[in-house]
């Protein structure tokens, strides 16, 4: 502290300025009136029971989990084996499949929700939960690949080759020794994957439907109309799960581990 | 007896370019061979398609007399030591060690003690529950060696198995690589472009040059009586001479005698005329550099009175003379007849 006070300044305004508003919210939350205020009037849990009587809220909490488990193992599905492809292989094309897995990266949000909701929707006919699913998928896909492709360029290719030499077919070395190694950045991918789907908005915007919501998409209808508090005690709740989904990582594979892939 | 690894004519080709040409090899049983050569020369291909990451483009793969050509390596029963040691990072060091005997179904109580005598062959048994990143270099690679042998391979195969050692612990290394396979028995093919390595561990040396074999035979033998120029040279001969009448002949610097300019030519050998180069003082002794029509030839010698542009006479006795009898198979190899010697200062091994 004493050494840099500009530095340790700077970084403490920035903390303030990232966490400030979140910190602002959670006594919100709790706040006894009726909109919301700040410093809140009084103490009280009732938007906490309110969020969890709101009906909607539920099924769009339900529909978010249910889309980003599915679309997060999706994704793992889709892009373990093609990051495997990637890692292992040289053939022709494999640059451009590589770039083809993480373009959707670099296209705009709602230019892919967009397109996805002309050609899923309109033209297929496909039900919101499944536009959902499949545009969740496409997002996450990048993150798969990227993940995991880091941690398996990590290790060494001749582990493998060296599981062979000792007597294990191409399936169990694959089982004993590839898989166990990818396992820290395939944990990882998922985490980032999770959280990635539960908080998107654009994608989800363009391809929700009536009856049919992602938490984050409820919630932002919820403000436009409505000044209460009860937007500020499901973010609060949502907070507390990120804090424990982030711990959880923390405990499991160590986030070093998970953020410098 | 039935040679453990036979190759017939194996030739490997990359986008049609040949890695490996035509190569013959015989390896019998406790037998330690080096495969020896310069980078690109084909080792690691021809040491890969033993152990079956590699498939030849033609010609015969057999191990223990039976065709394993196109065997997967699972079904190879082969032992290999990686340069990179690959150990697998999510298991202990017994585990690692353990993996090709479980692979072949040995039962538990059998695979703990064996375990055991591997690690222990290595000096390692201390270290068994310590994770592969726990370890130091040299401890990695004992523990490769141990995995490999654990399983009691037909043949353990070590590529550039000592490249990644500090100088030290590479010579102390290849003591005990010695030690383990004389106590163990086992056949071995080594890889390495170190001939010393080559020298001190095999007793078979396969010398490779673009994928030819250009010399097999037992070290000592290799290393008196280089065929070309090329095995010359790799095994750290310096002076190369065109002499008439005997043909293409090498001579270790130490074996000639600089005499005066005119002197009689003594019986028992060759002389030729040149003028001094350039004069190394080492202590003891000089090197001298002898420019000779145009070719250089090193000689040692105790007479420092030699300056550059003295006239000398150099006396080659005929039985320190190796006569190079064949030709580097290849055409285009470097410079028939003009000896590159300005960059080999060093003394030969
Ligand atoms: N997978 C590959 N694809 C294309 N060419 C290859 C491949 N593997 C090897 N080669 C080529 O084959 C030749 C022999 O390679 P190899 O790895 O066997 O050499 P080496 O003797 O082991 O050399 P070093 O001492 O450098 O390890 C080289 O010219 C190399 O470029
Ligand atoms: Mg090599």
């Amino acid at each position: 502290m004493r050494r840099r006070p500009v530095l340790w300044g700077l970084a403490a305004l920035a903390l303030l300025f990232l966490l400030g508003p979140i910190l602002l919210m959670v006594p919100v939350a709790f706040s006894s009136g009726d909109t919301i205020e700040f410093p809140p009037p009084g103490l009280s849990t009732r938007w906490f029971e309110q969020a969890l009587d709101y009906q909607p809220f539920l099924d769009a909490l339900r529909t978010s989990l249910l889309v980003a488990g599915g679309a997060t193992l999706l994704a793992l599905l889709i892009g373990v084996p093609a990051t495997l492809v990637i890692q292992r292989y040289r053939f022709p094309g494999r640059k451009a499949i590589e770039t083809l897995f993480l373009s959707p990266v670099i296209v705009p949000e709602l230019v892919l929700g967009f397109a996805l909701f002309q050609q899923l929707m309109v033209t297929l006919r496909i039900t919101a939960l499944g536009a959902l699913l499949i545009g969740h998928t496409v997002l996450l896909l990048p993150y798969a690949v990227r993940v995991t492709g880091a941690s398996l360029a990590m290790s060494d290719p001749a582990l493998e080759e060296a599981a062979r030499g000792l007597g294990a077919g191409p399936v169990r070395a694959f089982f004993r020794i590839t898989l166990p190694v990818m396992t820290p950045g395939i944990v990882a991918a998922s985490v980032l994957s999770l959280l990635t789907s539960f908080n998107n908005v654009p994608l989800s915007l363009l391809l929700t439907g009536p009856g049919m919501s992602t938490l984050p998409v409820e919630m932002l209808r919820y403000v436009e109309f409505s000044f209460d508090p009860v937007v500020a005690a499901v973010s609060t709740l949502l907070l507390g799960i990120t804090v424990v989904v982030a711990l959880v990582t923390e405990r499991l594979v160590g986030f070093n581990k998970v953020f410098s892939q | 007896m039935t040679p453990v690894v036979q190759l017939k004519a194996v030739t490997r080709e990359f986008a049609g370019t040949a890695a490996v040409r035509e190569v013959d090899l015989t390896v019998t049983r406790g037998q330690f061979v080096a495969l020896l050569g310069p980078s690109g020369c084909g080792k690691t291909t021809t040491l890969r398609m033993i152990a079956g990451y590699l498939q030849p483009t033609s010609g015969t793969i057999l191990l223990e007399g039976r065709d394993a050509t196109r065997l997967p390596p699972e079904r190879r029963n082969i032992g290999m030591v990686f340069q990179s040691y690959a150990l697998f990072p999510h298991m202990t060091v017994a585990k690692n060690v353990a993996f090709g005997l479980q692979m072949r179904k040995v039962p538990a109580a059998q695979i703990r003690t064996r375990v055991h005598e591997a690690l222990d062959l290595v000096g390692l048994a201390h270290l068994a529950d310590r994770r592969p990143q726990q370890l130091s270099g040299g401890q990695q690679q004992r523990v490769a060696l141990a995995r490999a042998i654990a399983a009691r391979p037909a043949v353990l195969l070590l590529d550039e198995p000592l490249s990644n050692l500090d100088a030290r612990l590479r010579v102390q290394m290849r003591q005990e690589l010695l030690r383990i396979q004389r106590e163990t028995g086992i056949t071995a093919i080594l890889v390495t472009h170190d001939q010393e390595e080559a020298l001190e561990l095999a007793d078979s040396m396969v010398i490779l040059d673009r994928g030819r074999v250009v010399q097999q035979g037992h070290p000592r033998e290799v290393f008196r009586a280089p065929r070309t120029r090329f095995v010359a040279e790799f095994l750290g001969y310096e002076n190369f001479l065109d002499l008439p009448g005997r043909g293409r002949i090498t001579i270790r610097p130490e074996h000639v005698d600089v005499v005066e300019h005119d002197a009689a030519p003594p019986a028992g050998g060759e002389s030729v005329t040149g003028t001094v180069a350039a004069v190394r003082f080492r202590g003891t002794d000089c090197v001298v550099t002898v420019d000779v029509g145009g070719q250089n030839v090193l000689a040692t010698t105790t007479n420092d009175s030699l300056r550059a542009g003295s006239p000398v006479r150099l006396f080659l006795p005929l039985d320190r003379a190796i006569s190079l009898t064949g030709t580097d198979s290849v055409p285009g190899d470097g410079g028939q007849g003009t000896p590159s010697l300005q960059h080999q200062q060093e003394s030969p091994a």
